[in-house]
């Protein structure tokens, strides 16, 4: 018990002086250091980028490799979670009051959804929150008893996880082989190229967020939709 | 317009996606990615090598606004030798795995393993080899566990946490520096770094987070059970390749990042932290009674080797002292990648046809196995550190710059290590050659023994070493 105690005191002290320290740091790198900054760089260019919401630009187009290799992490989570078993059991089917309020509910996500990827080109929005809608409705579908959350047959649940970064991986190397560059947008196609990559993004950031809320590899039971 | 840079990135994330898509053809999809990458990897090595250091600006927007791309030569050996690795690795896991459904779990993660390896390796953004080391770390995770018992879930999952840990640890220093230097571009951030309070917490925080990646003693906790417990293609990478991968990292932010920030205290603290390690892990080493956890604990020993590289390049000056240094610390990273990836596959093979890869029944496989045996015995002689391995040439660099700046320590830890290595490996190869127990005491006959004991010790540690004082003698009489 005494050394708990004796924890108990040390641990928060050691903890509180490591964030001091941090804090130091970090106040003297706000404080200590003038020069030309990245945010006010990147807000100048933002026209020449395809899309007018600078968070879409930096995610899209100056950084978009960085994007690129996230859906891949993404990807990597599915497939580590599927690696581990099959889903659990499915809940049990809604009663009829909560079930027709998921008919409305759904819908509107996906309608929701579609809205904020197209939004995103202009204002806060893009493929991640579009796709955290998709993958809500699915979520949405499972808690009301729908065993697969509405995706479809494992095969074709794959090619849907898999479409986003695919489409981004194929737009990357064909403008490399075209002599541009990996993921150098010419600027005439760059908004184009970018609701195209956002299109497939929110779809399989969708799948994947219900996919992996049902915590394991599809079964084998055909979709029991209505 | 080929771009060898992006396309060792993209290839093998192309391949991941395709046997992602279509599992059946996962194996024929994936050893054709293997074949690609490994080809576009060694292009790019040999572009490097004729003098030419690649740079690639993704998106066309040049830093600081968008992501490069960088290979110099330390990057190159790097991207050479883990593709090489990497590549017979994937030959191995064709016949390891077969078409089981084991295989269609493996290949999609080990394509995206070997992209954030390549990507690793060739980032020239501190934003974006955070990235990399997400997807290493998490698709290193998941495959380890594919084994699918309890022992190697549990390992893994810890090695996930840990792994998570160690990468949100460097984020936090890499947001330090963006906050007070703002831009993520390595060259751009090394310009403009001074010594202050940002400089040193970022260079704790990166460092630290990396070491325990790297599982430098003692943060080396998590590496034996997740490396003894995945599935033998699988351990050959996650010690050749990923923990390579997080050293390959310190080394770079080390000497290019914090060049003039780092301390020979700093330096110091890792060397004695890798001396433990030496020293620690070959024992385990040495004690473990599986052939798999053997090879682990002999991982988190040659780690051990890397990081006592560091007060010595720390403390030499700018000169052919120090590039000789670099170049032995890189032989001996690039050794063991070859070496640690040959025994766990020729583990592996023991492990699939004993049905087991316990050491003290190992009796008799030199007889049934030849070839793995061979391949154990080739891969002791590097680990060793015996001439021509690139362990010995590292060694003996390591041994003259530690005895030149005075720190002979250094020197007494690398007998004693290689000491212990010989010990571990010829442990292995005698239960391997031999049906018999090994007998009960070391010695039989003290009185005959020891003198023949004492005079091979001296003809193989003493003499070579004491050449100064022998060349000193001969001339005495002139």
């Amino acid at each position: 018990m005494k050394a708990s105690r004796l924890q108990t005191v040390l641990i928060p002290l050691l903890l509180s002086a490591i964030g001091a320290v941090l804090f130091w740091a970090f106040w003297s790198g706000v404080t200590g250091h003038e020069g030309e900054r990245l945010a006010a760089l990147a807000l100048a260019r933002v026209p020449e980028s395809g899309a007018s919401n600078p968070v879409t630009s930096v995610l899209l187009n100056f950084r978009a490799y960085d994007t690129l290799m996230e859906l891949a992490v993404l990807l990597a989570a599915l497939l580590g979670i599927w690696s581990l078993g099959p889903a659990a059991a499915p809940y049990q089917p809604a009663a009829l009051l909560l079930n027709s309020l998921v008919s409305w509910v759904v819908p509107m996500l996906i309608i929701a959804g579609g809205y904020l990827l197209w939004i995103g080109g202009q204002a806060p929005g893009g493929a991640f929150q579009a796709g955290a809608l998709l993958g809500a409705a699915g979520v949405t579908l499972a808690l009301s008893g729908r065993p697969n959350a509405g995706l479809p047959d494992e095969s074709w649940l794959r090619v849907l996880a898999a479409l986003g970064t695919l489409v981004f991986v194929l737009i990357g190397l064909t403008l490399m082989f075209l002599g541009l560059g990996f993921l150098t947008y010419p600027p005439a196609l760059a908004k184009a190229l970018i609701l195209t990559i956002e299109t497939g993004a929110t779809l399989s950031i969708g799948a994947t967020l219900a996919a992996a809320f049902l915590g394991g590899q599809p079964r084998a039971t055909r979709t029991a939709e209505p | 317009m080929f771009d060898p840079l992006a396309l060792a990135v993209a290839l093998p994330l192309l391949g991941a996606l395709l046997v992602t898509m279509l599992p059946g053809w996962s194996r024929a999809l994936g050893m054709l990615t293997a074949l690609a990458t490994t080809v576009v990897a060694l292009w790019l090595t040999v572009t490097v090598w004729g003098g030419a250091s690649l740079h690639s600006d993704l998106g066309g927007w040049g830093v600081p606004l968008g992501i490069a791309l960088r290979a110099d030569g330390l990057a190159a050996a790097l991207v050479a030798m883990a593709n090489l690795v990497a590549l017979a690795i994937s030959i191995n896991a064709t016949g390891y795995f077969g078409t089981a459904e084991s295989s269609r779990k493996f290949w999609p993660l080990w394509l995206l393993l070997w992209s954030a390896l390549n990507g690793l390796f060739l980032a020239a953004d501190l934003f974006n080899l955070y990235v990399m080391l997400e997807l290493l770390g998490l698709s290193a995770a998941a495959l380890g566990a594919l084994t699918g018992t309890r022992e190697a879930a549990e390992a893994n999952l810890r090695y996930l946490l840990v792994g998570l840990l160690g990468s949100m640890t460097y984020l936090l220093g890499v947001a330090l520096l963006y906050t007070a230097y703002g831009t993520l571009d390595l060259e751009q951030v090394a310009a403009s770094l001074t010594p202050g309070p940002v400089a040193l917490s970022a260079l704790a925080l990166m460092v630290g987070g990396l070491l325990l990646k790297a599982a430098l003693f003692p943060l080396h906790f998590w590496l034996p059970p997740a490396h003894a417990n995945a599935p033998a293609p699988v351990s050959a990478a996650l010690s050749a390749l990923v923990v390579k991968a997080a050293i390959y990292l310190v080394l770079r932010l080390w000497l290019d990042l914090f060049d003039g920030i780092v301390t020979e205290a700093a330096g110091m603290l890792l060397g004695l932290l890798g001396a433990g390690a030496v020293l620690w892990g070959s024992w385990r080493a040495l004690r473990a009674e599986r052939l798999k956890l053997l090879a682990a604990y002999s991982t988190v020993a040659q780690v051990g080797y890397l990081f006592m590289f560091l007060p010595l390049l720390t403390a030499t000056p700018d000169g052919p002292e120090r590039e000789r240094l670099l170049t032995a610390l890189v032989l001996l990273a690039l050794t063991h990648g070859f070496a640690k990836a040959g025994f766990f596959l020729a583990a592996g093979l023991v492990q699939k046809s004993t049905g087991h890869d316990r050491i003290r029944e190992l009796g008799g496989a030199a007889q049934s196995l030849p070839a793995a045996t061979f391949t154990l015995g080739l891969a002791g002689v590097a680990l060793i550190g015996l001439p021509p391995s690139g362990t010995f040439f590292a060694k003996w660099v390591l041994v003259g710059q530690a005895i030149a700046l005075g720190q002979w320590w250094w020197a007494l830890v690398v007998m004693a290590g290689t000491l212990l290595a010989a010990a571990y490996v010829f442990r292995v190869l005698a239960r391997a050659f031999n049906r018999e127990p090994t007998p009960k005491c070391f010695l039989t006959d003290p009185r005959t023994e020891i003198p023949a004991l004492l005079l091979a010790a001296l003809s193989a540690l003493g003499v070579g070493l004491a050449a100064q004082p022998i060349a000193v003698l001969l001339g005495a009489g002139d």
